[in-house]
């Protein structure tokens, strides 16, 4: 293929799918004034994105703060400074790597399954079928979807984060031999409040972005079984980059512009 | 026997008229100048070879798909003319049955029938329950409420969809293939089905099938699609007289087949 054309079609693509994207999350918007929301669906979706989701948040969690102790242990055994262990896996935690890898895995688990849905629902016509019976499929299938993900995103970041701090802790007492009680003193002493609301911001914007780019690939899909599977692919490429650039927004806003200070 | 809704287009009154409609898919074109009329009470097949557009022409009449050019007049309304809410409102007096069921296969049967009903509001559940019942009984499915769509035979989800479509007992149901991958028994019960439901609440049907001698259980009129125009409009006597030749091919060799 000409490279030149080659070029033209990824751009052409991108577009394709950046226009798609903002079209789909306008239309959730728009969906969503006056608020109204189809009380059985937005439930059942709180149970699946949220009640099934926290055992893989949890155990996420804990190896994330496990991890950061780890990282910083041989630092902290060579100084003595047991102060900072508190102080640096919290800060790590809690601003960035736990809603980052909970907001991946996330986006494995809910995302994925929620593009599948939607996209079986499409190719077995069961969306225009929603449509031919006089009923919306955005306020129907999508806006409750996007409400579950956003608050079980926020939840779970919130969880997760109890969870990492734990596992920070457990790892200091038992591998480090750092009492857990020097740990939690140097989280708190840190006033690590402001990551803590960053992160739970950047919990909150996953949310939004996963469920936005998972309703579209759902609804876009064509080509039947091959064009799920597709979309599911692109689905998760899309959501983890829309998770590193919102990560890359919120902490460029909240360190440049003192947002929380 | 069910009321028919207030705003039912009289007897013999225009319910869809199609003008000069034109679709393309990439570099297909599936209508080109397309014209269709059907009135109120009627209940017509529609024909034409595999690939010729019937979907998507049913997809068109219910606003489900734009065209690229030409006017769709549903129950009244110009379907360019008219907001999606407005198009939503209308559809909630037009049935669909899917040619591949489109049942929700996550719900059972009986929620199935009931989603659109509940989806309108203004009735309670005992009112909803009972005329599920009632739409299962008429196609001879009163003991399937419970079961999940997986559960069901061809035939069975095809009823279930015919159910489906009644239960707001819409002036227009479209059919889509409803007896595709059906067995001749089956085909027949399920054609009955539809004129004895046409007759019992005067609605108009759109009938999509290939199965010409048994449509003529239920269809008063064929339209016959062919190289993207309708190429004949009229009843079986018509079809049979006319000395067209793919007219002739369509209706002959069909009846041919079933006399051998």
């Amino acid at each position: 293929m000409n490279p030149l054309r080659a070029i033209g079609s990824s751009v052409l693509g991108v577009s394709e799918t950046v226009g798609g994207i903002t079209l789909q999350m306008l239309r959730i918007f728009r969906a969503m004034i006056p608020p109204r929301f189809d009380r059985d669906e937005t439930w059942l979706n709180l149970y699946k994105v949220g009640v099934k989701s926290y055992p893989i948040v949890i155990m996420t969690a804990i190896f994330t703060g496990a991890i950061m102790v780890i990282q910083s242990g041989g630092y902290v055994k060579q100084t003595g400074a047991t102060g900072l262990l508190g102080w640096g896996a919290g800060y790590a935690v809690l601003a960035e790597i736990g809603p980052v890898l909970i907001g991946l895995m996330f986006s494995g688990r809910v995302g994925a399954n929620n593009t599948a849905e939607l996209g079986t629902m499409k190719v077995t016509e069961q969306i225009d079928a929603l449509r031919a019976l006089a009923i919306d499929p955005i306020h129907h299938l999508v806006v409750p979807r996007f409400v579950s993900m956003v608050l079980m995103l926020l939840l779970l970041t919130a969880l997760g984060d109890l969870f990492a701090l734990v596992g920070g802790a457990l790892t200091s007492q038992f591998i480090l031999e750092v009492d857990y009680r020097v740990f939690f003193q140097g989280v708190f002493e840190s006033h690590l409040l402001d990551e803590y609301i960053i992160g739970l911001i950047k919990g909150t914007s996953f949310g939004a972005s996963i469920s936005v780019v998972s309703c579209y690939y759902g609804l876009s899909v064509s080509g039947g079984a091959a064009g799920v599977g597709r979309a599911v692919n692109n689905c998760v490429v899309t959501s983890a980059i829309g998770i590193f650039v919102w990560d890359y927004l919120i902490t460029y806003l909240a360190n440049n512009t003192q947002l929380l200070q | 026997m069910s009321a028919a809704p207030e705003n039912a287009k009289q007897f013999g009154e225009v319910v869809l008229r199609i003008t000069g409609l034109v679709k393309w898919f990439g570099e297909v074109c599936v209508f080109d100048g397309l014209d269709f009329e059907m009135r109120a009470g009627e209940v017509v097949g529609l024909i034409g070879p595999g690939g010729v557009g019937k979907s998507v022409f049913v997809k068109l009449c219910c606003g489900l798909m734009e065209p690229d050019a030409g006017r769709i007049e549903l129950l009244g309304y110009d379907l360019a003319a008219i907001p999606e809410q407005a198009k939503q409102k209308l559809r909630e007096r037009v049935g669909l049955v899917f040619q591949n069921y489109a049942l929700f296969d996550f719900m059972t049967v009986g929620d199935n029938v009931a989603f659109p009903m509940r989806q309108r509001g203004g009735f309670s559940d005992e009112e909803v329950v009972t005329k599920v019942q009632e739409r299962l009984s008429e196609v001879d499915l009163p003991k399937v409420r419970h079961l999940m769509p997986g559960e069901l035979s061809g035939g069975m989800k095809k009823r279930v969809g015919l159910a489906r479509a009644n239960i707001n007992d819409p002036e227009l149901i479209f059919f889509d293939d409803p007896t595709a991958g059906l067995d001749p028994v089956t085909s027949s019960k399920i054609f009955n089905l539809i004129r004895k439901t046409q007759a019992q609440r005067n609605s108009t049907c759109l009938v999509i099938s290939h199965d010409i001698d048994r449509m003529r259980a239920a269809c008063d009129r064929y339209v016959l699609l062919y190289q993207s125009r309708t190429h004949f409009a009229g009843t079986a006597e018509d079809a049979l007289a006319s000395k067209d030749e793919i007219v002739h091919e369509f209706f002959q060799r069909d009846k041919d087949v079933q006399h051998h």
